[in-house]
């Protein structure tokens, strides 16, 4: 497997609160990537930097070899993006907002996006702002899967959704994707949904990764379940 | 991309587009109804003007990033494979064709309805600005300015309403400020008398500062954290500050180097010892032929009109002003020595103690041929009738000391019921007395040249029917004779005679010579040594149009030593003012029918031409010192320097 992303000594600052410091993770294509930490740990943080939303204070991103900065947007075509705050424009139309990201996306998929809004019951002629956090986030998650990227990122997108949603989510969309080689950074506070379909566990504490291994090889070294992991890892740490 | 963006910006401001759009129909609509009543309708067109315009930029710009903040959506919109730079621009263009569409509507109205036109033409008026066209171009981009700045500043603050009155207050702060302070400073006299100076400093101020905006803007949107609004600001505050001194910059650097009509100036030469003094709106300069070196004597700013140099050459007057502000303002009077030391003010703001009228200006000025003295013309007979005037003729020393009045004269100076222009012409009788030449109407008009007895304090008619026969040098290099033209009999022909200043005697000198037939049309030009004397002579054809010619005289002998017939074109005529060579051995003649320097040689066949400069629009006063030609552009107030020797041209001013 051939490296897609590398980040390197990437730190954050806000105010006096240093996010993140001399972070450095390396991303395979194909993975799917688990990273966990706790509320305020910088996994939104991390996830906006990469996107392109907010600069990074010191450290480099490299994407396929190339290194980007804060500004580039080229790259942006082959990423999708699930945020935490399915914040959108609210005045547009669920179709209207598909239209909207199909002018952005060279490889936009229409009849995928037809059959998302099928799949989470979401009326193309409804008012975005109309829409529960729920559909926000699932319209999210049609916007970002249209887009047929290489590289998708989930910002704790399953905290709004409800319980036959997130099992569908979690057991097929995201085994769909893998399997067709998408590479997805799954950030998340919720440590048991992680558990089935992670390959790669990463732990964010204290801005920095205080775990980057496989998931199989975390689980035969510990013999717990990933939250009892998780828990160990983070007390250890603090 | 940029259409989706663009659109989406329609989209979403298309509620206050129409909304704005609606209030200026129902404006428009109340000028139908309101037809009658011109005055309401003079004030609705400044309400749209003044008001309408502005505020509808206003609101639209402050709405420019209302979405992003107020839906929480400029993550989602940054996460976008989009730059920030095409975000800023679609945003931007959409806002500003809305404002065009606004605007649209008024072009329509103001080519169709030629009322409109009236009484936008009014709101020109009402603000003093003096504009080529009717169109209100200030109201334009004085909204296209407004919406820059709203919508530049939008990205900072998620009230809009904040960003309206913030956007407001530098909008019309900033450009008005540094307008001010850069036309105070470098911009010099005129920059706030002249309404053709006012508003394009105004809004080349503006353009800049809008610039300045937009560029902070599009530079913090591009490299800072939306998600940090102190790191925000600051980033745009960083950004906007040296664009702002540039912008300031580059309103100073407009203001002192474009030429405007009425405030860029360039008179008053004189020649002495094989120099040339002249003034401009910079200062008094001096250019030295044999060094072929510009010096700057004295500097200033608002210099006036007033100008004089004593005949040995050694001092210089002149005047300048002082302008507070723009209700302000004090006339001084200055002496410098003619090399640029010993400068002295005479008196201006706040050394007036000698009771020179604070409403009077200077008219004109004439330093004695020893230096020492200095007398004054003011402009007070012009103004008032005797009984409330102080008195027109002053003298002081040019050390600055002893500013005294003389004694009015009604009979010389007249009474203020009718026209009546006074000029000092020469200190004569060794600076005992003053020359002046007056010319009054109404019709018929009269011309005399009269003698003031300054000792004696007193003034009488000297010779009636004569004028000066040269504007700027009618005395002989020794300083004795003085050209004149001289009318024997009413609506009798122009003679011209020469006036002895020791024996106050004249002479017919053209009795003998060609000009008997003849008519003085230019400037009388001295040779070097005081012996001859070189002009342009209308001679009347019995068949055809009058011919114009070059003549030359010689005093000694009082004949014609040559007569060269030049052109039949009287316009061209009035051009060519000959003048001597260096040592006096050729003249030189500025021939714009030619568009050349024609010189002549000793014995007054042309031996050469000279082609003018093709930027060299419309050439006057040509003056030689040296081996060095100098001619003044009207069009451009400039001055221009010929090397007669070498055929080359270059810009002194």
């Amino acid at each position: 497997m051939s490296e897609l992303l590398r980040i390197q000594h990437l730190s954050k600052i806000f105010g006096r609160n240093r996010v993140l410091e001399d972070f450095d993770l390396a991303v395979e294509s194909g993975r799917v990537y688990g990273l966990l930490g706790r509320n305020g740990e910088g996994k939104t943080t991390l996830a906006r930097i990469l996107m392109g939303v907010i600069p990074a204070d010191g450290g480099e991103v490299s994407y396929k070899g190339r290194r980007i900065s804060f500004g580039d947007s080229a790259y942006k075509r082959e990423f999708g993006y699930v945020p935490e705050d399915p914040f959108f424009y609210e005045d547009m139309t669920v179709r209207g907002l598909l239209d909207f990201n199909a002018r952005f996306y060279p490889r936009w998929d229409r009849k995928r996006a037809a059959s998302d809004l099928e799949r989470f019951a979401l009326d193309p002629r409804s008012r975005v702002g109309t829409l529960s956090r729920g559909m926000k986030l699932k319209l999210g998650l049609a916007v970002a899967l249209a887009a047929a990227p290489e590289f998708l990122i989930l910002d704790d997108p399953t905290s709004g959704l409800d319980v036959p949603t997130r099992q569908d989510f979690l057991r097929d969309i995201i085994r769909e994707l893998a399997a067709s080689g998408t590479t997805i950074l799954f950030a998340t506070h919720m440590v048991h949904e992680l558990e089935r379909i992670v390959e790669r566990l990463l732990v964010l504490h204290g801005g920095r990764l205080i775990v980057d291994e496989d998931f199989e090889a975390v689980k035969a070294r510990y013999q717990a379940s990933l939250e009892d992991i998780f828990v160990s890892l983070v007390a250890d740490k603090a | 991309m940029f259409t989706a963006l663009y659109l989406k910006e329609w989209k979403e401001k298309a509620l206050i587009f129409f909304f704005e759009l609606g209030i200026l129909v129902l404006l428009v609509l109340a000028q139908f109804f309101l037809r009658e009543k011109k005055d309401i309708q003079e004030w609705l067109i400044y309400a749209v003007l003044i008001l309408f315009y502005p505020f509808a930029a206003l609101i639209l710009g402050a709405a420019g990033f209302e979405a992003e903040y107020r839906q929480g959506a400029w993550a989602y919109l940054f996460s976008r494979p989009v730059r920030k730079s095409t975000v800023w621009f679609a945003k931007f263009a959409a806002l500003l064709s809305m404002l065009a569409a606004l605007w649209l509507v008024f072009v329509v109205l103001w080519i169709a309805l030629p009322g409109i036109r009236e009484l936008a033409g009014g709101a020109r008026v009402l603000l003093r600005f003096s504009v080529e066209s009717e169109f209100p171009w200030w109201s334009m981009l004085q909204s296209g300015f407004l919406l820059t700045v709203a919508f530049s500043l939008s990205l900072l603050h998620e009230r809009q309403f904040n960003i309206l009155f913030l956007a407001l207050g530098v909008g019309f702060f900033l450009p008005a400020a540094s307008w001010a302070v850069m036309n105070s400073w470098p911009g010099g006299f005129m920059a706030w008398l002249s309404p053709e100076r006012v508003l394009p400093t105004f809004l080349i101020c503006q353009v800049l500062i809008a610039l300045a905006f937009a560029a902070a803007s599009i530079l913090t949107l591009a490299r800072s954290d939306f998600s940090q609004p102190r790191k925000l600001t600051l980033g745009f505050v960083r950004w906007f500050a040296p664009l702002l001194l540039l912008a300031l910059a580059g309103t100073a650097a407009w203001a002192i180097l474009t030429p405007v009509s009425g405030e860029r100036y360039l008179y008053h030469f004189a020649l002495s010892q094989g120099d040339a003094y002249y003034k401009t709106h910079h200062g008094v300069f001096k250019y030295s032929a044999a060094a072929d070196r510009v010096q700057w004597l004295a500097k200033g700013k608002g210099l006036g009109f007033g100008w004089a140099m004593d005949s040995s050459g050694g001092k210089i007057a002149y005047t300048a002003y002082d302008i507070k502000s723009k209700k302000d303002i004090e006339e001084e009077l200055w002496v410098v020595n003619a090399d640029g030391s010993g400068r002295k003010r005479i008196f201006g703001r706040g050394v007036r103690e000698n009771g020179w009228p604070q409403d009077a200006s200077i008219m004109d000025l004439l330093i004695s041929p020893d230096g020492t003295k200095i007398a004054i013309l003011s402009s007070s007979y012009r103004d008032k009738p005797k009984a409330r005037r102080s008195s027109p003729l002053w003298l002081a020393d040019t050390d600055g000391t002893r500013l005294e009045s003389l004694p009015d004269d009604p009979v010389l100076f007249g009474d203020g019921r009718m026209f009546c222009w006074v000029r000092l012409v020469a200190w004569v009788q060794a600076g005992k007395s003053l020359l002046l030449e007056k010319r009054s109407s109404p019709s018929p008009s009269t011309f005399n040249l009269w003698l003031y007895d300054v000792g004696g304090r007193t003034g009488r008619m000297l010779l009636d029917d004569a004028v000066t026969a040269s504007w700027l040098s009618p005395v002989s290099p020794d300083g004795e004779l003085l050209a004149i033209k001289h009318q024997q009999a009413p609506k009798g022909p122009w003679k011209l005679a020469m006036l002895n200043f020791k024996t106050l005697a004249t002479t017919d000198i053209t009795a003998s010579t060609a000009e008997a037939q003849g008519q003085v049309s230019s400037q009388i030009s001295w040779d070097p040594k005081g012996a001859r004397i070189a002009y342009v002579s209308r001679r009347k054809q019995t068949d055809g149009p009058d011919v114009y010619s070059l003549v030359v005289n010689s005093l000694a002998g009082q004949k014609t030593l040559a007569e060269k017939v030049m052109t039949k074109s009287e316009a061209a005529a009035q051009l060519y003012s000959p003048s001597w060579t260096a040592g006096g051995a050729g003249l030189v003649v500025l021939d714009r029918e030619a568009d050349s320097l024609r010189i002549f040689g000793p014995d007054f066949i042309e031996i050469d031409r000279i082609a003018l400069p093709t930027r060299l629009a419309t050439p006057y006063g040509l003056t030689i010192v040296g081996d060095q030609a100098l001619i003044q552009d009207d069009a451009t107030s400039s001055l221009w320097c010929c090397d007669l020797k070498k055929k080359t041209w270059k810009r002194l001013y």
